[in-house]
């Protein structure tokens, strides 16, 4: 067992430069390739120390959970600020009609499989419908732009619709499993009095201080996100609702500043990320994924499954032909980060009696059909349901 | 067999410049019009927005520099080079690109990765020798 702080400091950090390495190699994104490689070592060392009859394992300590969950914050305020307002103000009937029903159907599909057929407990069986009901916007970018569709209007709509999914996430999370108190009053008026001005904050503030090396706007972003988060969880809420929202509200001033954005990005995925996607790897058990292989299967269905009752038919409505309506069914039903994140949260949060939500076996099942929902929808979308395209130049000279 | 539109992969590569100085001879040799494909692969199912951003800003820097030098090369040669850069899968659409605009060659450098790289990732080099839809010649 290491004791130093540096040392497992130096281990963790160690993990994760393998997995960026790995990542570069095999171009997957190191996300991903963290939750893996905290898959492997988190199962791996106890393994390793068995055999020297030792219990090892990696460790996870306070300031290793402060800093997962820091990362997890300001990826979810980067998810909100990643937005184009203009984008979504253009198409929000339909992105908000898809994106609402592309939440809600699977919300309540899972969270119905999970309470009926799983006999998962009611909340539980909510963290599940929180925590598969997520589109993964990052993994439909990539998607968008590998396929030119990122410039065309069908593109923006349905990154757009998944935006909107996911504030029906956050505000789940946000919302049901809160205190209705006065910490809860204390936040919800915090953040009236916040939001409003925050956009207005930040840009004097990107004006008069962008460039300094102290980084002042950066510290003020940050304290608004620390009290929020502070707020809400004192509410028994999520830090990441008031992120996602706060990312959303200054999303139009930000996007003038892509300067500021990337030093947040560079200190976000190289001192934050790492640690919390290595922590949400190293939490699943493997013996939990090989005992509950058929649990993973039925959630993933029912996942998929729910998206298409929902958004397939709403699609249509909007006028999009079949395979348009397919391709943005599939691609809404992939998930990634904020699944990650549902689950976490209903990990580490407690019921009254002092239960986690959620206990290991379960989080890991939902990880698991987390990651697969990455994989799978987008394989099946590009391979089969792509609409057609021409090749779009970024630049060059080209003749 | 005389070519007449000669396609060039540019990764900016020692290996991609060798097969750009042969690219340039043909097309001296056969009076043929010469392109450059760059493709700028993001990373697969990212966590989030920004990381393939930052993935795609590091490629348009890498090809920027990539193109320049590949122009220097070619106009000294007295040569007119067209470049084009697009995102996605890079055997994709290199092959996508062939078929739409007919070219009849495609030069591409070779690059050498662990036998066990190649047989879990597969090679590009192996995968354009494959695909393309006209003679493609490595160089190494």
């Amino acid at each position: 067992m290491l004791e130093s702080p540096w040392l497992i400091a130096a281990l963790w950090i160690g993990l994760a430069l393998l997995a960026s390495m790995i990542s570069i190699r095999v171009g997957i994104s190191v996300a991903l390739i963290e939750i893996i490689v905290g898959v492997v070592a988190g199962n791996a060392i106890p393994w390793v120390g068995s055999l020297f009859s030792t219990q090892a394992k990696l460790e996870t300590t306070p300031w290793i959970n402060f800093l997962a969950s820091f990362g997890a914050i300001l990826l979810t305020f980067l998810a909100g600020a990643e937005i184009e307002p203009d984008v979504l103000r253009k198409h929000w009937k339909p992105s908000l009609a898809i994106g609402f029903v592309s939440f809600l159907a699977p919300f309540l599909g899972v969270m119905a499989a999970a309470y009926y057929l799983l006999h998962w407990s009611a909340q539980a069986s909510m963290i599940a419908g929180v925590a598969l009901s997520t589109t993964s916007v990052a993994v439909v970018y990539a998607v968008m732009l590998e396929t030119g569709l990122n410039k065309r209007d069908i593109g923006k709509l349905i990154l757009a619709s998944c935006f909107v999914t996911d504030l029906g996430t956050v505000l789940a999370l946000g919302v049901m499993f809160a205190n209705y108190n006065w910490w809860l009053a204390l936040f919800l008026g915090v953040s009236a009095v916040i939001m409003p001005f925050a956009p207005r904050l930040t840009q004097r503030f990107l004006r008069r201080y962008e460039g300094q090396v102290s980084e002042p706007e950066i510290k003020l972003l940050l304290l608004m996100l620390f009290v929020l988060g502070g707020l809400a969880a004192a509410a028994n809420s999520e830090a990441v609702l008031p992120a996602y929202i706060l990312g959303l509200v200054v999303a139009g001033v930000l996007r003038h500043h892509k300067e500021t954005v990337y030093h947040i990005r560079v200190a976000v995925f190289a001192l934050l990320t790492p640690f919390y996607f290595l922590k949400a790897g190293a939490l699943i058990s493997a013996n939990a994924i090989a005992q509950g292989a058929l649990v993973i299967l039925l959630l993933l269905l029912v996942k998929v499954a729910a998206k298409f009752v929902g958004v397939y038919p709403t699609a249509k409505l909007f006028k999009m032909d079949n395979r348009v309506s397919m391709y943005t069914t599939l691609l809404m039903s992939t998930g990634l980060t904020f699944g990650t994140i549902s689950a976490m949260f209903g990990l580490n949060h407690f019921d009254a009696q002092g239960h986690s939500l959620i206990n290991s076996d379960q989080y890991s099942a939902l990880v698991v059909v987390v990651i697969a929902s990455a994989v799978v929808p987008t394989l099946i979308a590009q391979k089969w349901f792509q609409p057609q395209h021409e090749l779009l130049e970024e630049n060059g000279n080209g003749a | 067999m005389v070519h007449k539109k000669i396609l060039h992969g540019l990764d900016g590569s020692k290996g991609s410049f060798n097969a750009l100085e042969e690219a340039i001879e043909l097309a001296k040799r056969y009076g043929a019009e010469l392109h450059t494909v760059s493709v700028e692969e993001v990373p697969h199912y990212p966590g989030t927005v920004g990381e393939v951003i930052e993935a795609k800003h590091a490629a348009n820097g890498k090809f920027g520099q990539a193109m320049q030098q590949a122009k220097d090369m070619a106009k000294q040669a007295g040569i007119d080079l067209h470049c084009h850069v697009f995102t996605g899968h890079e055997v994709k659409t290199i092959v996508e690109f062939v078929k739409e605009k007919g070219f009849d060659l495609l030069v591409i450098g070779f690059m050498g990765h662990s036998a066990l790289y190649d047989r879990l990732m597969g090679s590009t080099c192996q995968g354009l020798a494959r695909l393309a839809p006209c003679a493609v010649l490595v160089v190494k």
